[in-house]
């Protein structure tokens, strides 16, 4: 059916938490510059699944293929910073004594082993590494909106500024696939338009994948090109959205049936 | 920063570089000015400022609460006894040396337990103060056991055909006092630093900075490492200035004193560790005219503190210091 590998490729993936199978043998891909959801009912293993993907957990057994490269055991700032996949939680997080513009600038910088010795301001790299990030941060700040506030620490902003703040941080590296825990989760609906805009646009013109973790059914309709539905840490179904809505047994797993 | 918003507002006069030289006045004259025993009182307060200053980096910017400061504290002291004793090395030497053994020695004490998790690797950086403190004591070849080095000679110096020994209670705190200028601007720069922002991140939020590609991991390494060079230095001075260093030299009353200093001043601010130190140790040292209500006073001094000024006392002296210059 495909000839090229799909960007992310995740085969039998399970992870245990004493007794209970968190997440039981599921396997997906995600296709490049594809936009695709993840829904379940709570403690599906939703969060799970991500935490295993992205190496914040360790899954049991499987793997992960990034853009054909086995990932699976990789650290989560390996992950961010050679795989170029990352990720949001589920609660918002910012560096909140940090302003706005810093907390972009973190995102961008990349410094591994050796090179992050010259962050402590030894030698002229990181000095125009940084330069060229705060560049890029701005570009960013103006496209979420976040202009007037940039210099403000993203502690003193908006549950919803804060937000964005994470979605721009996650947009600081060039990322090739963003994992969104619940990007609407809390916010108000003109907030929501502007999340909605800001993927869409990622997705089309900085050409980035995403899997979308999400509860707001109309969010995933209309972003979204395909579903994959778990419950109880297996996959149930995946389809087009649509079908995806009426299919029975995926109401009957929301509603508890 | 500062800089632009005093000259929008224009209207009240800075007189922050005034105040700021008359301190650095008062700081070179005060040799001239308090008596024997105050500038005494500010030798060390200067020597513990060297530790707190790495235990801050650690404290303040990384939020790692470590207690082993007092251990590259002592070996510190120790390498810089033995080395002065041995070798008769120039003071420069010593202290150099003293930084670098202690970073050396945090390298593998810092791998395993940076792995620990908060309260953890408290315990565990607990355990280095004490370990250090049994190996001071029974390594006797070396170290001479309980009887500790004794007759440390005074720090001398050796500049091309110029040689000096820095005798004295005034020359030893002219001394102290560059070493704590020229560690507080060391400070200021890895603070200010791309490293310096990074570690502000790792301290709010660890994950996070973790899912932005930041390799928390090292940093976090490499601070604890460059926090025991400073108490490395730190304690290279302790050893010349009161030429003995014993055992005890290892002892948590000092892990504490540092944390109090970093914690009292202020947690994440240079001027609250500078501040701090004067405060707590000089005060400790004052105090000994009244053995009595020494602890008291100590005592009540925390509590004020822990009710009235929980961030430290850094916020208020950075109030202050701004309405000096002019802000409101």
């Amino acid at each position: 059916m495909t000839t090229h590998l799909p960007l992310l490729d995740i085969r039998n993936l399970t992870k245990s938490y004493g007794a209970v199978k968190a997440v039981n043998d599921v396997s997906l891909h995600i296709d490049r510059g594809e936009i695709a959801g993840l829904i379940g009912p709570n403690g599906s293993g939703k969060s799970t699944f991500f935490d295993c993907s992205t190496g914040l957990a360790r899954p049991d057994t499987g793997t992960v293929v990034l853009d054909g490269q086995d990932i699976t055991g990789w650290s989560l700032n390996r992950i961010a910073r050679e795989g170029r996949m990352l990720r949001s939680f589920q609660k918002t997080v910012t560096f909140r004594s940090l302003d706005v513009e810093e907390n972009l600038i973190i995102a961008g910088q990349m410094f591994t082993f050796p090179s992050i010795l010259s962050t402590f301001s030894i030698g002229k790299l990181s000095r125009q590494r940084i330069a060229g990030l705060r560049e890029r941060a701005r570009e960013l700040i103006r496209m979420a909106g976040l202009w007037d506030v940039r210099h403000q620490p993203a502690g003193n902003l908006s549950g919803g500024q804060q937000k964005l703040i994470q979605f721009a941080s996650m947009l600081m590296p060039e990322p090739k696939l963003i994992l969104l825990d619940e990007p609407m989760a809390g916010i108000n609906p003109k907030i929501i338009e502007r999340v909605v805009e800001t993927i869409l646009y990622a997705n089309k013109s900085l050409g980035v994948s995403f899997l979308v973790i999400e509860h707001n059914i109309d969010v995933v309709t209309s972003i979204c090109r395909r579903v994959i539905v778990l419950d109880q840490g297996q996959k149930l179904a995946e389809g087009l959205p649509q079908d995806i809505i009426q299919d029975q047994r995926v109401r009957e797993a929301y509603l508890g049936g | 920063m500062s800089l632009t918003q005093t000259s929008e507002r224009a209207r009240r006069r800075d007189y922050r570089i005034p105040l700021g030289i008359l301190l650095f006045s008062v700081a070179l004259a005060a040799p001239f000015i308090g008596s024997r025993y105050v500038v005494h009182a500010l030798i060390i307060a200067l020597v513990f400022m060297l530790p707190a200053h790495g235990l801050n980096l650690l404290v303040g910017y990384t939020g790692l609460l470590s207690l082993a400061q007092a251990a590259f504290f002592g070996i510190g002291a120790y390498t810089a006894g033995l080395l002065a004793i041995g070798y008769g090395t120039p003071f420069y030497v010593n202290a150099v040396v003293a930084g670098l053994a202690a970073g050396a020695v945090a390298l593998p004490l810092g791998v395993p337990a940076l792995r620990l998790r908060s309260t953890s690797f408290v315990m565990c950086t607990l355990g280095f103060v004490i370990i250090g403190q049994a190996i001071a004591k029974n390594w006797i070849s070396v170290t001479r056991g309980d009887m500790g080095l004794s007759g440390i000679p005074k720090p001398y110096f050796e500049l091309g055909p110029l040689s000096f020994t820095v005798g004295g209670t005034t020359g030893f705190y002219y001394l102290a006092l560059a070493i704590g200028i020229l560690a507080t601007l060391a400070v200021f720069a890895v603070v200010r630093s791309p490293a310096g922002r990074n570690m502000v991140a790792i301290r709010e939020n660890e994950t996070l900075a973790e899912s932005l590609g930041v390799p928390t991991w090292h940093y976090k390494l490499i601070v604890f490492m460059l926090s025991a060079v400073f108490a490395g230095v730190g304690g290279s001075l302790y050893a010349h200035y009161l030429t003995v260093v014993s055992p005890l030299t290892f002892q948590m009353y000092y892990s504490t004193t540092m944390l109090i200093i970093v914690l009292g001043g202020g947690a994440g601010m240079i001027s609250g560790t500078i501040f701090g130190s004067l405060l707590f140790v000089g005060l400790t040292e004052a105090l000994r005219i009244t053995p009595e209500l020494r602890m008291i006073a100590y005592g009540l001094c925390l509590l004020v503190l822990v009710f009235w000024f929980k961030q430290g006392f850094a916020p208020v002296i950075n109030r202050v210091w701004n309405a000096i210059g002019g802000a409101k």
